[in-house]
């Protein structure tokens, strides 16, 4: 049968590879047009404000206390004369996150947004934060030296960033202490009567929850924080410099602990990003939980106002004559927008440090207030009346202990929650499990200095 | 003031006109190509114009961005000129590679099981009389519900502590499971840990599996079915009267003559497999847990987690490169097996 000719185009390209070579060329050519040079930035860079008419605060606080954060900028913007600032919640601190570094490379940010150390320390490489030292000691609006005494010194050091010079890029706004919350009704069918002081009691009293009602005594949330606070309360530090220390003595001992918890059956790993563990606590199923002091609201209301059943102290020591925890929760970063931007937004958060806001704060949300003098607060003191465990992690304030801002650190954060899940799920044994983490979180702080 | 009416009457008229005119004019013009010995070329060129538009600006530039984004370092942008240090730097990569092996083992698990599963069911509903509508809506539910949304009722029923499927194990006598919190090797779970807990998927990863397989069967069912309900019967009543029945009925008309849906099915799905996303999020809540994170969680973490946009931009374009390589491997070898009707 004779081949059906098709039409043909009487241009000069008749041959099929010249016509495919050329359709090549031009796809090339049109792929390379989108390749544009993304901004890099380094160093102090100004940025263009999200909104020019206010000084947007990016935040994460839902319900109750993004109310009263309103409520408290409102109070503020009525004595403020300059541009008012505006609350938006920007979804979670990984959500915050991300929308910073996005504006960062689209040159437009808002005024402020609470930050982790570990994400502040990402936005000074990109040049995005202003260095707060000027404004901190400025005569004018900086605080004086018996102000800046007043607030509590972990709180404020976690701010300052020895790897830039140690200056100020963010300021104290949202923090919280490890704490340990206990369950009276198992711990009573236990036949325990007063929750542990050291690990080793935990242990054992872990040990006979399991043995005499069956139950499993802890919920683990595999998370880096909890870690770091055991580690430190073990009497270990996690970080020297750019290298960890997930393989020294204090870290093997946590890790050995998680280990026994899971080969001895007495807690069970509950899901990333749930709170399994407040509602198994609630439900009278397990005897021990590992949360921040911000769970305390939450924990009320699960508990149904019921305050007979339960309770919350510091975590377990290896020493308790040299106790601590780990202090956690965001601070505020101000962003290079443009000095009225900056101006707003430093009196904002010099406003929001005052001792009867922070009280007032403290109160309403479970947060820890920055300042020494809040303790003495009338407000404060009732609260403490009302339920003996009020005051529990207010006590705890001058052991907490800030956690690594260093460059790099969260993907070290993962590498930690990785570990501990890999103990409780049988995968490694402690050894193991330190010296991989140690091994990959040094990579990784190493590879973030060399970007 | 009634000419200027007219006018403004003529006015308008032309502006409704101007698209016919247009129209019109691109028409002539086209003829007079056409005459000249161009052929359609010139009027194919212009309706393609269109699809190539949207082509370019969505998908060409930004694969351009991301290949140029690729030969630079630098964290939250674009530093120093790496050139080709970002790929070596994921060739040479642990995380990477694990991915990678997470990324074949849901291929692997996904595809052959959604495919049979779904032809057999497919088949079964070609084959029956009653119901065949609302059994077919049944079996597309779970395509059409939310992957996010269906995840989270799968999360609840694979708890380990509160899920109900623990809960059926208990009532069997059979030991509790972590499921998607458990690192260790299906195949160590079954042999009662002779297998090494690295070999092979994890459980956890299992259960993502099982996940698509349910979640994705509903869209195959509809396409096999309409592939089952384009054989002619006049095909099948011959192969009758020659004596086929059954297996070999099924062996030598039925599945030769679906062979292009199969085809297309398995392409789109391979495709589609790695690309998975949404199950893997929603299911493990983002975690970074190596034996569930495949090639997209690994990128979608280095460059919104970690800021190295180079390096997830390369891991892309690696991971685009394995797509297109693995899709011409199959129209390659499999296209010569397809009998198109």
């Amino acid at each position: 049968m004779k081949k059906v000719k098709s039409p043909v185009c009487p241009c000069s390209f008749n041959s099929r590879r010249t016509v495919r070579a050329i359709g090549m060329a031009g796809l090339l050519a049109v792929m390379i047009v989108g390749c544009g040079r993304a901004p890099s930035r380094t160093g102090d860079t100004a940025f263009q404000p999200l909104n020019p008419d206010s000084a947007v605060f990016w935040d994460r606080q839902t319900t109750e206390s993004a109310e009263l954060l309103r409520s408290l900028v409102d109070d503020f913007n009525k004595g403020w004369k300059g541009l008012p600032v505006k609350v938006e919640r920007a979804g979670s601190y990984t959500d915050i996150f991300r929308k910073v570094t996005a504006g960062i490379n689209a040159g437009v940010l808002p005024a402020m947004a609470v930050s982790y150390e570990s994400m502040t320390s990402e936005y000074i490489t990109l040049g995005a934060v202003r260095n707060l030292d000027s404004l901190v000691t400025s005569a004018e609006t900086g605080l004086s030296a018996e102000e800046l005494n007043d607030f509590f010194p972990g709180v404020l050091e976690t701010n300052r960033f020895p790897e830039y010079g140690n200056s100020y890029y963010s300021f104290p706004f949202a923090k919280s202490i490890l704490m340990l919350y206990f369950n009276k009704k198992v711990l009573a069918e236990a036949g325990i009567t007063s929750p542990p002081e050291t690990w080793e009691e935990f242990l054992t009293q872990c040990r006979q929850v399991k043995q005499r009602t069956g139950k499993f005594a802890h919920a683990v949330q595999a998370d880096c924080s909890t870690l770091n606070g055991m580690i430190f309360s073990m009497g270990g530090e996690v970080v020297q410099g750019r290298r960890t220390l997930y393989n020294s003595e204090q870290a093997l001992a946590v890790f050995k602990l998680y280990k026994t918890l899971a080969r001895e059956e007495l807690a069970y790993l509950i899901a990333p990003g749930t709170y399994e563990d407040n509602v198994a606590l609630a439900k009278d199923s397990i005897a021990f939980v590992l949360r921040t002091s911000s769970a305390l609201a939450d924990m009320k209301l699960l508990m149904e106002g019921d305050l007979e059943r339960w309770g919350v102290k510091r975590i377990p020591q290896k020493d308790p004559a040299q106790p601590s925890t780990v202090l956690y929760g965001p601070n505020v970063c101000l962003f290079n927008i443009g000095d009225e931007q900056v101006k707003a937004s430093w009196a904002f958060v010099k406003h929001f440090t005052t001792p009867e806001v922070s009280v007032r704060w403290a109160l309403e949300t479970g947060y820890m207030p920055v300042r020494k003098s809040a303790l003495q607060h009338p407000d404060m003191l009732a609260f403490w009346e009302e339920w003996p465990y009020n005051r529990e992690p207010y006590d705890c304030l001058p052991i907490a202990k800030p956690e690594p801002n260093i460059a790099g650190w969260q993907q070290v954060r993962d590498f930690a929650a990785r570990a501990v899940t890999e103990i409780m799920t049988g995968i490694y044994d402690a050894e193991t499990a330190a010296r991989i983490l140690k091994e990959s979180a040094d990579q990784a702080l190493a590879r973030a200095a060399n970007f | 003031m009634p000419s200027r009416a007219n006018a403004v009457v003529r006015l308008i008229s032309g502006v409704f006109r101007l698209p016919d005119t247009l129209l019109g004019a691109l028409d002539d013009l086209l003829d007079a190509l056409r005459r000249r010995g161009w052929g359609d070329a010139p009027a194919a060129l212009l309706l393609l114009c269109p699809g190539l538009l949207i082509l370019t600006a969505f998908i060409l530039v930004p694969m351009g961005s991301t290949f140029y984004m690729s030969l630079f370092g630098g964290r939250h942008g674009m530093g120093s000129f790496v050139g080709a240090g970002n790929y070596l730097d994921a060739l040479g990569s642990h995380d990477f590679r694990q991915s990678l092996l997470v990324t074949v083992y849901y291929v692997l698990g996904v595809i052959p099981a959604s495919m049979i599963l779904s032809f057999l069911v497919a088949f079964g509903l070609y084959r029956i009389r009653v119901f065949r509508g609302l059994l077919r809506s049944f079996y597309f539910l779970p395509y059409v519900t939310s992957a996010v949304a269906a995840a989270m009722v799968w999360r609840s029923l694979f708890n380990p502590q509160s899920g109900v499927v623990n809960v059926l194990l208990g009532y069997l006598g059979a030991e509790p499971q972590q499921w998607l919190l458990e690192p260790r090797g299906v195949l160590y779970l079954l042999s009662d840990g002779m297998v090494p807990a690295a070999w092979g998927p994890s459980l956890a990863l299992t259960c993502i599996i099982l996940f698509d397989v349910w979640h994705g069967c509903g869209f195959m069912i509809v396409v096999f079915l309409a592939g089952l309900s384009a054989i002619p019967r006049e095909l099948e009543e011959a192969a009758r009267i020659d004596g086929a029945e059954g297996w070999r009925m099924l062996r030598h008309v039925t599945l030769p003559l679906l062979s292009p849906t199969i085809f297309f099915l398995l392409v789109v799905g391979v495709i589609k497999a790695f690309q998975a996303f949404n199950s893997f999020y929603a299911l493990t809540q983002g975690g970074s847990m190596a034996d569930r994170q495949n090639l997209i969680l690994y990128i979608y973490a280095q460059f919104y987690q970690y800021g190295y946009w180079g390096y997830a931009a390369a891991v892309a374009v690696l991971l685009m490169l394995a797509i297109v390589a693995l899709t011409l491997v199959q129209w390659r070898v499999l296209e010569r097996r397809v009998h198109y009707l």
